[in-house]
């Protein structure tokens, strides 16, 4: 009896994992050339983008909140990065820090209606993302920006995107073999380790976590619940800039997008994150592998040639499974304390 | 001040006709009197590069006729763009362009429409109405124009990966083309078919074509016939380094694409378009004719333009200004242009 229940708990805890594991060996065994550094590696740089955007999110539901926005942050910085390049002619370093500040002014007027306005937060963060859908297409008139594109004043853009730019996106780092670990990788595991970090190992995350659990106790406990709430948002904002930064640059132009997808499949990726240790709540290492097994899932499918009607699903899939981990696990939890 | 205001009238109106070729005059009625005359666009789709150039043509043909125009814009909500026909009958206006949507919703709408009297023409949606004419930019000869480079290129025989998603429409006419020409030519072997309108579509294009390129390395043409798509499919051939082994063969483009073509080492080779603005300009041309009392003809077909990347790299064309200005075939259409039809001004 005991035993049983141990092995329970024993699959609740690592169940995703193994099946990670056991889905690799899978498409290793069925996908040729699924197997190896290079397949790896893209991988990791297929999710690396909404997993920087889910690491965001997850910031966010620690606090108890939510940001709808971190699409349409993205898709923003996307466009303000090339805005600033092409049409106004900065430099690289100019364009980050703008797209940097964006992101995070975006987290703080979030933070602000949500904590002073008393905005609900899915309501507070919806607005923001039509108000960004809106907002990255009037300086352009709704088109693309690409060098050489007509104005709406009439003229041509001049600028070009800088070559150091373009490496955010495109730069490969030597590992083992030459040119092999892509830079918006190297920037994934980076922003991942610091919010773990963050979260996990700061007095300042383990406050967040408190929030969330119980706003008021953490209140009454001396947390200054508003400054942790505004700030979970600014780094929800700033980490969604920073993936809006890699996809224009891997780009290579300021592609109108409304980033709704980018935002679904990250949103999907923090809830799997639940599952992942058998958390039961949200958490950065299991953000990164919620994110990572959506990627597997997806890559190896589609060596196999499956159609793209079943990636959807087969998210959906992942996703269902995943919320049955968390939740058949807290109430477990529940009917433990009895 | 009435009579001032009708001065500032005559002289506004004076000035739009400057730029026409035609005075209204010399124009049939009921363009003899153009400042009298409304036309209604209805949009079902407007996001986007193609969608802003084909605007842009609609505007420039409208001032060259003097006309009055009412541009209603469903973004993508099929039932609202079948109330926007309702409210421009109500309007009254005196011609309706119809520019995508669905058949189911859009069908009965037009008909109320062609009911209450007013001339319609419809882009790229079939209406299914006998006195609708249909404005149409040839996917299919999209799809064989680039196909017939592909083959020229490369020979009858080659393995190919196919970007593809059914269920749109122009997409689906253009996959008419890429199965007829598998089955003139059975040594074009499709190994790999992929594709997704995930937003960003270029970058989830890319994931893919990653993933499709490594599990089948002998891939030597790639046939994305949307730009967006080629767009996709040439940063994974960057990233996978493998540019001098694959040609990429696309449809649509844009002044992004034009630079991407001619990147060094580029893997797109060519593309097939129509310029979007020509088929604004040929949608109000047809429905003009159609004012006037013509017969535009059941369909009406805007030719496309093949373009490679040697020749955009002969002529050091950069954006779609130069390409029109090298490429008069691409620049201008002679598609429903009666003798007494002003042009827009051509540079």
């Amino acid at each position: 009896m005991k035993s049983e229940s141990r092995l329970i708990d024993l699959a609740i805890r690592y169940g995703f994992l193994v099946l990670l594991a056991g889905l690799v060996v899978l498409f290793s065994v069925v996908a040729p050339g699924f197997a190896g550094a290079y397949s790896a590696v893209f991988i990791f740089q297929s999710v690396a983008i909404t997993g920087i955007l889910a690491l965001g999110v997850t910031c966010t539901l620690v606090v108890g909140g939510f940001d709808l926005s971190i699409g349409s942050v993205a898709t923003s910085s996307l466009m303000l990065s090339a805005y600033a390049m092409v049409v106004l002619e900065m430099s690289a370093v100019t364009a980050v820090i703008l797209c940097l500040v964006m992101g995070a002014v975006v987290g703080l007027v979030n933070g602000i209606l949500i904590v002073r306005f008393k905005v609900p937060d899915l309501l507070a963060t919806l607005g923001m993302m039509f108000l960004l859908i809106g907002l990255q297409r009037i300086p352009t008139e709704g088109r693309s920006i690409a060098t050489g594109m007509t104005l709406p004043g009439g003229g041509t853009a001049e600028g070009t995107f800088s070559p150091g730019f373009l490496q955010l996106g495109r730069h490969r780092f030597d590992l083992f073999i030459e040119n092999l670990l892509p830079a918006p990788v190297v920037v994934f595991l980076v922003v991942a380790l610091a919010i773990w970090v963050f979260l996990e190992l700061t007095k300042h995350g383990r406050l967040m976590y408190a929030i969330g659990s119980n706003e008021r106790a953490a209140g009454l406990a001396g947390a200054n619940v508003n400054r942790y709430k505004i700030a979970a948002y600014m780094i929800s904002g700033v980490t969604a800039s920073i993936g809006g930064i890699l996809l224009a640059a891997r780009l290579g132009r300021g592609d109108i997008a409304s980033g709704n997808n980018l935002l679904l499949d990250s949103v999907a990726a923090a809830l799997i994150g639940f599952a992942v240790l058998g958390a039961a709540k949200p958490n950065a290492f299991g953000t990164a592998i919620g994110a990572l097994f959506v990627g597997v899932l997806l890559q190896g499918l589609t060596m196999m040639n499956a159609p793209y009607y079943t990636q959807d699903f087969v998210k959906g899939a992942v996703l269902v499974i995943a919320l049955m981990f968390t939740f058949a696990l807290s109430e477990r939890k529940k009917s433990g304390g009895h | 001040m009435t009579l001032s205001r009708r001065a500032l009238l005559a002289l506004t109106t004076g000035a739009i006709f400057a730029g026409g070729a035609a005075s209204a005059q010399d124009m049939p009625a009921p363009f003899d009197n153009p400042d009298d005359v409304e036309i209604a666009l209805v949009r079902y789709l407007s996001t986007g590069d193609f969608f802003q150039a084909y605007l842009g043509g609609v505007e420039a043909q409208a001032e060259a006729l003097g006309v009055n125009l009412r541009v209603l814009d469903s973004r993508q909500d099929a039932a609202l763009q079948s109330d926007m026909v309702d409210q421009a009958i109500a309007l009254g206006v005196d011609g309706i362009i119809i520019q995508h949507g669905l058949t189911e919703s859009m069908q009965a709408a037009a008909q109320r429409a062609v009911d209450a009297g007013i001339p319609v023409v419809a882009f790229d949606v079939d209406v299914e109405n006998e006195a609708i004419p249909q404005i149409e930019q040839s996917d299919y000869m999209l799809g064989s124009l680039a196909l017939e480079q592909a083959i020229a290129d490369n020979g009858d025989a080659f393995r190919a990966a196919y970007v593809y998603v059914p269920g749109i429409a122009p997409l689906d006419r253009r996959d008419v083309a890429w199965q007829d020409v598998r089955e003139a030519n059975p040594g074009i072997e499709e190994v790999a078919q992929f594709g997704t309108l995930d937003n960003p579509i270029a970058n989830s294009v890319a994931n893919q074509a990653r993933s499709v390129l490594q599990a089948n390395p002998d891939i030597t043409v790639v046939f994305a016939p949307y730009d967006e798509f080629a767009k996709g499919v040439k940063i994974a051939v960057d990233e996978s380094g493998m540019s001098d082994q694959i040609d990429i063969y696309s449809a649509d483009v844009s002044t992004a694409d034009i630079s991407a073509m001619r990147e060094p080492g580029s893997a797109w080779v060519a593309t097939v378009a129509t310029n979007p603005a020509v088929v604004g300009e040929v949608s109000v041309r047809t429905l003009a004719m159609m004012l006037a009392g013509e017969e535009p003809g059941e369909s009406v077909v805007v030719p496309p333009t093949l373009i490679t990347q040697d020749f955009l790299n002969e002529n050091d064309i950069s954006n779609m200004d130069e390409l029109a200005a090298m490429m008069p075939q691409f620049a201008h259409s002679d598609v429903s242009v009666p003798d007494w039809m002003p042009l827009p001004p051509r540079n």
